[in-house]
């Protein structure tokens, strides 16, 4: 979804430098937000204050609600065994090795390792 | 430096907070395998998980599997059950499918459904609460009432660790709870409210605080950082 959603604003992303903030706007500030309140760092009000000057009091709000978003949909996914879907497997194909997502304990649930090929839309992504 | 007080957030995020109001509320009431007492005592080891040396110990550990134990555990619930809610909020990436077999095996796969999704629930509620610097709700009040532990129809084997709705319209993460409607639809509500907002997750291009790129960076990194292979 981020190589995507950056595609459709004419713009690339850097999925191999995703710590360095993957060439996203405030990337790298957004990243260290994320790490911070995944880990609760005690260097994470410092953080949140950085990231306001830079996106504005909505824009920590909305970080905190995707942060937020993604500690539960990691956890329901890994709880309960789901597969990939077919179009994320064959989205993601070409970068997972490389990323060593491959490696993740979860992997092992998804059966088709998918064949590289990009989707449409988000919701041929998730057929 | 400008910094908003972490209180202001509340007001700014309104949408937000009306939407965890209704959910938590409802965290508490009877569940469909679980009782509202049971799935108060639930939210409570959510919280003590993060302060469980067992957990602590396991996190440290090559696998969670070398270190037995018992969990520093605040409630009466059976021993699985408490495993199953702490694991899955300590170190959600590294459980198997055989140590869920086991869980399942002795909870029952639609109670492990619904305490499951419920972990998961409160844990974006928390989780945004922390990220913000704001002090975490008080647990509801537990509700009274039976479990009616109807299985709903139309759920089965879709290659997953737990049955799910069979008939698949959105992706697998969206039915991952299925086989508990009831409270699958507090997990929806708030996933709904927090990132796909309806329609609007279809779009690439998203008029919102940040954009659509600045949303799915956060949700790498925190992938990445949870090793969530989905």
């Amino acid at each position: 979804m981020l190589r995507a959603s950056s595609e459709a604003l004419n713009s690339e992303v850097d999925l191999e430098q995703l710590e360095a903030g993957a060439d996203v706007a405030n990337g790298e500030l957004l990243v260290r937000y994320a790490e911070s309140a995944v880990r609760q760092d005690s260097d994470l009000g410092r953080v949140r204050a950085a990231l306001e000057e830079q996106v504005g009091p909505g824009g920590v709000i909305e970080a905190a609600a995707t942060i937020a978003a993604f500690e539960g949909l990691n956890r329901i996914a890994d709880a309960t065994g789901i597969q990939l879907d077919s179009g994320l497997a064959d989205e993601s194909a070409d970068f997972r090795a490389a990323l060593g997502l491959d490696a993740y304990a979860g992997a092992v649930s998804t059966q088709s390792t998918g064949i590289p090929a990009r989707a449409a839309g988000v919701m041929e992504i998730f057929r | 430096m400008t910094l908003t007080e972490p209180e202001t957030y509340i007001e700014l995020g309104a949408p937000l907070t009306d939407a965890h109001d209704s959910v938590w509320q409802r965290l508490g009431q009877c569940g469909t395998w679980w009782t509202g007492e049971q799935r108060v005592a639930a939210m409570a080891e959510v919280r003590q998980a993060l302060r469980c040396a067992l957990c602590n110990e396991r996190l440290e550990a090559l696998s969670p599997m070398m270190v037995a134990g018992e969990h520093d555990s605040v409630s009466e619930l059976a021993p699985e059950a408490v495993d199953l809610i702490h694991r899955l909020t300590t170190d959600p990436g590294r459980l198997s499918k055989e140590w869920a077999l086991l869980v399942i095996e002795s909870i029952g796969e639609e109670a492990y459904v619904e305490l499951s999704t419920l972990v998961c629930v409160q844990y974006v509620v928390d989780s945004f609460a922390r990220s913000l610097g704001l002090p975490l709700r008080e647990l509801p009040e537990p509700q009274f009432g039976e479990p009616d532990k109807v299985r709903p129809e139309g759920v089965g084997d879709v290659g997953a660790w737990v049955s799910q709705t069979i008939e698949k319209s959105l992706a697998n993460v969206s039915r991952a709870g299925s086989l508990v409607p009831e409270t699958e639809a507090l997990w929806r509500e708030i996933v709904q409210a927090h990132y796909s907002r309806g329609p609007q997750f279809a779009e690439l291009v998203w008029d919102r605080a940040l954009s659509r790129p600045q949303v799915e960076l956060l949700a790498s990194t925190v992938s990445a950082l949870n090793e969530c292979f989905y």
